[in-house]
């Protein structure tokens, strides 16, 4: 996946253990490095404290929208993909251009988006 | 008969000089004139408004003018004069008030019931009027007016009956001021006023009302111009020099000689006419005079308008107090009668001042009755006098006698009653007329120096026929006794009073006054003083014949001599006995017979008879006479006189050429015995004839006296018809005049009447009369459908009429009504479909505020009360709704506003209503919304829409509205209505169930990703297919029964013990004896913990079953929990312990379960899992946050 040998790190903010749970194997499968997040909280102290490539939000966690994460993440000029099951429809506009994933998901597309994420920031 | 005034006469101050108020300024060169406007007083009675109309429809407004309008009008009604009179003139009209100035282009109006004068230019109204004998408001302001306005005064008498007016004329007349009146041929419809103010002869121009304006304004131009020629005295410059033409013109056409008046009263009164006459310098006057000999009648009467007064030159009176009066009064006791006599009484001051004076002597009790006859051949005169009213102030008397005597009426004085009934006046003329007799004194003063010689001598024999014996006469101051005085004795020189001489009674005889020819009075002062010379001719001639013509006497008809002409001594010869004139005691006794047979031929044949052949004894001598009649007769050719003459020469001649012979001398003396024995029968016979003709001549005498005095009688019931007829005139007036009020009042209740009788017929409320005893008065044809009335039936009482409407209360209601006086309210339900009245009973009040019965109205109310039955069940629906209904005018003005309207915009009724209803607009509402609020164009289209509207907090609240146009019976538009339904319940359940929509997708696709990562996961750890699909199926098994759980209670939560026993339930109850022990108090868990713990719970009992205490016969799980409070949060502390089943091997890889629990739920929930494999069995222990950090469950 990554040229460099380090595997890249993908934060995973998901509050759904079974999915976080998918998301996980898919991606360490990928050769990826997965960090994962529940909350909000959580998703920003990784943030700020790891070195992060690429990662994918789900839009809800435990209730909070996780557009203040997208918003750090944009800050820091991390990639990244909302995983929704509301569609492209819930993303307010200033996301529009961010892709989506869409639950359930087709394992596929998680690896080519991620794939798509690390590229464009290299 | 007039008496003319005696210089000085009285007059008013010329009007220039004080007036200088109310005046107007004309400008004529360098001159300034300032004249007042000629006051115009206008009397009128009965017909008088068409006159009043026609007057003023000719006369323009002028500066000249005022004009105060004097009608006949009933004291008891209000008039209308004014408002009449004011449509006809464009000058001010007003009713005349006190103290009010009177100004030029105004018509002033007398008010009903009032005395108007004038005085200084103001008008005084005293009321009430004087009571009917009295009123002469025409007389009293023409008289007021005269004196106030003196020749600026100008009045006009207008349609009417009566005599009213009359008199004011002559006041007018004798300021100098100008007299009109109506003309007879005019539209007059009384003609009586006018026609009795002409008749006084003191109108100037009598005209057509039409032309009366037009003769106004030349008299005042004339006025005018008279006054720039004349100095400021207002006298002709050039009177003085034509002064004595006029007069010696007058005097030559009437006989009068007035030089010796007074030069400025002549000079006035002269004036006066030529302002009449309309000429405008005297010359012009004279020659009008030379050639209009009516003229000089005019300026005549000008002259003799004069003024009587009481006790005019008090000396005489004070004479007949001391001399006379005692003397009338003496021996007479209450039965007699004392009577006087004043001839030419004028307007009467003279005959009240001697009835005063009698009355003052006799005292006011007792003594004899008084009759004082007034005569005067002015029928107007008479009537003012038979008034007994005087203008203030009173001329001659004393303040005493004026407070005894006169009662004050208004400005007028009038002489109390018991005066009055002293005084008979009567139009009467002494020439002419029969006189008074037997009276106790006769004052007739200033009356014979108008009379010549002949006339008066007459009036003395009148006056001596007339008076009793020792009574007596009071002539004027220059009057004077000359040729009677054998009739009469002087008592005092001075004062001319005389006394009545005692006289014979064969003088007694021929005294009675003959009747003169009626002509002489007025003709006889011409001839006398023109047939001066001719007489003297004529007595001349006359004495130097008389020697040649035989000595006659003249007779009159009494048989008495009139005259002696010649040496009639000759054939006449007194007997003995009293003085007589009677020619037949006079004459010789041998002429008597023939004499006698003579005259009765002269005066019965009137012709001339002659006997001769007579033989008279003269001076011892016998001496032939022929005795010649011949009758003389008076301008009529009535036989008046006599002539009887005695022929001598006729008798000389005879005896001188007929010598009797001797033989026939012989034949003669016995024929002369025998014809003397004859004789001698003869005159026995004529002796007894002659004494009986003498006592029928007494006998007449006597009738006569009592025909005098019946006249008399006559004479007094005659003015007192007179008076009562002036009353009825005056009654008869204001009669016509009230008549004439109630016919247009009647005119009025007729319509009136129509009116509501049309009102009756057209209403629908049946009403019904009745009086105190309930008898129907009448009824509105809406009232058959109560009663079973008929036309017949007014006057029945009502309670004999059968009812159509259930009304038993009737009878005690109207009486209730009569007792209490208060309305009666009673509702009348009819029965089925009968309809139902409400019946009101009031009180019928008449106009004087008299109940005198009840009025019923029964109205119909069942359509109204249908009517408010609807409206309420709509109030109640609109009321009860729960979408506000407003109502609003076409306007847009809130008219109506239910309780949910006021629920849903928090405006109470009353707030609401009146405001437009834009009022429920939001700020920000589109131009689409507002164009509902905008009523520019009438009517309102049905609509139905949605919108936003405001809360009185300003708060926006979304509407569903439904207009809609309320209209009438028309379908006219008249309002609209709107229901507004608070939508924003559905609007919230609508974003709810979209949002819920949004939430279930994204459940659903989230519980697939779970269903998917299960799968896959399964997937993973399964050696087989059939392990995955095993493992696959009971963990789906394990989700939907949790959702199962999460659904009962509509996702609120999941009880945590339904939860394990839902996991553990194949075990729990295994013949009766529980492997499963659950220890802790039960709670509620978020669908989120619910659903990660069903999922580790079904991992442990799967472990459990295949490896664990599950899975042989005698293993137990204990599941035990409790929450604790750590850091503001609750925690859930749960531990899962196995035990008794087989010996536990600790696995070697991390399977899916184990993997879920230590990581997936310690993830997912944020808490702790820790999964033990001890020897006794797998010991699981969980701590997990019940709520989310920062949030307190």
């Amino acid at each position: 996946m990554s040229p460099s040998g380090d595997p890249p790190s993908i934060l995973v903010a998901e509050d759904e253990m079974l999915v976080a749970m998918l998301l996980e194997t898919t991606l360490e499968d990928a050769g990826c490095h997965v960090l994962m997040a529940a909350r909000v909280a959580k998703g920003f102290e990784l943030i700020e404290s790891q070195q992060i490539d690429a990662a994918i939000l789900d839009i809800n966690l435990a209730g909070q929208p996780s557009f203040e994460l997208a918003d750090a993440l944009q800050e820091r000029n991390i990639p990244f993909a909302f995983a929704s099951g509301y569609g492209a429809g819930g993303l307010p506009d200033a996301y529009r251009h961010v892709p989506i994933l869409q639950k359930p998901y087709d394992m596929a597309d998680i690896r080519a988006t991620v794939d798509t994420l690390l590229k464009r920031n290299h | 008969m007039t008496k003319p005034p005696a210089p000085p006469l009285h007059f008013p101050p010329h009007g220039l000089p004080e007036r200088i108020e109310n005046l107007r300024v004309k400008t004529t060169g360098d001159q300034v004139y300032a004249y007042p406007p000629l006051i115009v007083g206008i009397g009128a009675s009965a017909g008088g408004l068409e006159a009043f109309r026609s007057f003023f429809a000719h006369m323009p407004a002028n500066d000249d003018f005022a004009f105060v309008l004097v009608q006949h009008l009933s004291p008891e009604h209000v008039s209308a004069l004014a408002e009449i009179v004011s449509r006809s003139t464009s000058m001010e009209v007003v009713e005349a008030t006190d103290g009010r100035r009177v100004l030029a282009k105004h018509v002033y109006v007398i008010p009903p019931d009032a005395t108007l004068t004038i005085v200084n230019g103001e008008l005084q109204v005293t009321t009430p009027a004087p009571p009917r004998p009295q009123r002469w408001p025409i007389n009293t302001f023409f008289t007021s007016l005269a004196e106030d306005q003196g020749d600026c005064a100008v009045c006009i008498v207008l349609s009417g009956s009566g005599s009213d007016g009359a008199r004011g004329l002559r006041a007018v007349k004798e300021h100098g001021g100008l007299t009109l009146a109506q003309a007879g041929f005019d539209h007059v419809a009384l003609s009586g006023m006018p026609a009795n103010a002409t008749s006084t002869g003191l109108v100037d121009v009598v005209l057509r009302v039409e032309d009366m304006p037009a003769r106004l304004l030349a008299y005042r131009k004339q006025m005018d111009t008279a006054r720039k020629l004349h100095d400021g005295n207002g006298l002709g410059q050039d009177m003085g020099d034509q002064l004595q033409t006029v007069l010696r013109l007058l005097h030559a056409e009437v006989g009068h000689d007035f030089s010796q008046y007074k030069r400025s009263t002549l000079m006035r009164r002269i004036q006066r006419r030529m302002l009449v006459c309309q000429t405008e310098t005297v010359v012009d006057y004279v020659a009008h005079l030379r050639q209009d000999r009516q003229e000089h009648q005019h300026l005549f009467r000008e002259m003799l308008i004069g003024v009587t007064e009481f006790f005019r030159n008090p000396g005489a009176f004070a004479t007949l107090t001391e001399k006379a009066i005692p003397a009338m009064l003496a021996g007479k006791g209450a039965n007699d009668t004392v009577r006087v006599w004043v001839p030419g009484c004028a307007t009467g001051e003279e005959a009240y001042s001697i009835a005063m004076l009698l009355r003052e002597a006799i005292g006011p009790h007792g003594g004899p009755k008084v009759q004082i006859f007034a005569t005067d051949i002015d029928s107007r005169s008479i009537e003012a006098a038979r008034s007994g009213r005087y203008r203030a102030p009173l001329q001659g008397i004393s303040p005493e006698r004026q407070q005894r005597w006169f009662n004050k009426e208004g400005a007028d004085f009038c002489v109390i009653r018991p005066i009055r009934e002293m005084c008979i006046f009567s139009v009467h003329s002494i020439i002419k007329d029969p006189p008074f007799s037997r009276l106790d004194l006769v004052s007739c003063r200033n009356l014979l120096i108008y009379l010549n010689a002949d006339l008066q001598s007459r009036l003395f024999h009148t006056f001596h026929y007339a008076l009793r014996p020792g009574a007596f006469l009071l002539l004027g101051p220059s009057e004077s006794l000359a040729r009677s005085s054998e009739q009469f004795t002087v008592v005092d020189k001075k004062h001319r009073l005389y006394t009545r001489r005692q006289m014979s009674r064969a003088e007694r005889g021929t005294s009675f006054p003959v009747p003169g020819p009626a002509a002489a009075y007025a003709t006889t002062p011409a001839l006398t003083n023109r047939g001066d010379t001719d007489e003297r001719i004529d007595r001349g001639a006359r004495r130097l014949m008389e020697k040649y013509t035989p000595a006659y006497v003249v007779i009159n008809a009494n048989q008495d001599v009139e005259r002696f002409s010649g040496d009639t001594g000759r054939y006449l010869s007194p007997s003995s006995g009293s003085a007589s004139l009677h020619v037949f005691s006079l004459l010789n006794k041998r002429l008597r017979e023939p004499a006698r047979a003579l005259v009765r031929q002269a005066f019965d044949g009137a012709k001339a008879a002659v006997q001769e052949g007579l033989t008279v004894d003269i001076h011892g001598r016998a001496q032939m006479l022929r005795l010649i009649s011949e009758p003389l007769t008076d301008g009529d050719g009535k036989v008046q006189w006599c002539v009887l003459a005695f022929d001598e020469a006729w008798g000389s001649h005879t005896a001188m050429h007929a010598q009797p012979d001797p033989e026939s001398i012989r034949h003669e003396g016995d024929s002369s015995n025998r014809l003397e024995q004859e004789l001698e029968a003869l005159r026995s016979e004529l002796r007894t004839t002659t004494e009986l003709h003498e006592s029928v001549v007494e006998e007449l005498q006597s009738t006569n006296e009592e025909y005098q005095s019946v006249n008399e009688e006559l004479q007094s019931t005659n003015e007192e018809l007179e008076t009562s007829r002036e009353e009825m005139q005056s009654i008869n007036e204001e009669l016509h005049i009230v008549n004439a009020e109630a016919q247009s009042k009647n005119d009025a209740l007729t319509r009136l009447n129509s009116d509501l009788r049309n009102l009756m017929e057209s209403t629908q409320i049946a009403t019904l009369f009745l009086d105190r005893d309930m008898r129907i008065g009448s009824y509105t044809p809406a009232m058959t459908d109560l009663f079973h009335l008929r036309e017949g039936d007014i006057g029945r009482p009502i309670t004999d009429i059968s009812a159509r409407v259930n009304y038993p209360e009737l009878k005690e209601d109207v009486a209730q009504v009569l007792r209490h006086l208060g309305v009666t309210e009673r509702m009348l339900y009819g029965r089925g479909d009968e309809r139902t009245y409400l019946l009101r009973v009031r009180p019928y009040r008449t106009l004087d505020d008299v109940i005198d019965g009840t009025v019923l109205t029964f109205v119909d109310v069942s359509e109204s009360l249908r009517h408010e039955l609807e409206r309420g069940q709509l109030a109640a629906i609109v009321d009860s709704s729960l979408d506000a209904v407003i109502g609003y005018t076409l306007e847009g003005t809130i008219t109506s506003w239910n309780k949910s309207a006021e629920r849903i915009f928090g405006y109470s009724a009353q707030q609401a209503m009146g405001q437009p209803l834009s009022m429920l607009l939001a700020a920000d509402a589109t131009e689409e919304a507002k164009i509902i609020f905008e009523f520019r164009t009438p009517g309102i289209r049905p609509d139905k829409f949605e919108a936003t509207w405001k809360t009185r907090s300003d708060q926006a609240i979304p509407v569903s509205v439904s207009n809609s146009p309320v209209c009438n019976s028309m379908g006219k538009t008249i309002a609209g209505s709107l229901i507004a339904r608070d939508i924003s319940e559905r609007r919230n359940a609508e974003r709810h169930a979209h949002m819920m929509l949004g939430e279930l997708n994204h459940r659903v696709k989230n519980t697939l990703a779970s269903v998917q990562a299960i799968a896959l996961q399964t997937l993973t750890a399964s050696p087989s297919l059939d392990d995955f699909k095993t493992g696959f199926i009971a963990r789906l098994k394990a989700l939907s029964q949790t959702h199962n759980l999460l659904a009962q209670d509509a996702w609120e939560g999941v009880s945590l013990a339904a939860l394990v026993r839902g996991e553990l339930a194949p075990y729990e109850d295994e013949q009766g004896t529980s492997r499963v022990r659950l220890y802790g108090e039960d709670l509620k868990l978020s669908p989120r913990i619910a659903l990660a713990l069903s999922m580790a719970f079904h991992e442990l009992t799967t472990n459990a079953m295949k490896y664990g205490a599950l899975s042989n016969s005698k293993g137990t799980v204990d599941v035990s929990w409790a929450v604790r409070w750590v850091d503001q949060r609750s925690w859930l502390n749960l531990s899962w312990l196995e035990s008794g089943g087989p010996a536990v091997i600790t696995p070697t890889t991390h399977g899916f379960g184990t993997r879920l629990i230590t990581g997936g739920l310690a993830y997912e929930l944020d808490g702790e899992a820790t999964l033990e494999f001890l020897p006794a069995g797998v010991r699981c222990t969980l701590v997990l946050p019940l709520s989310e950090s920062g949030s307190v469950t």
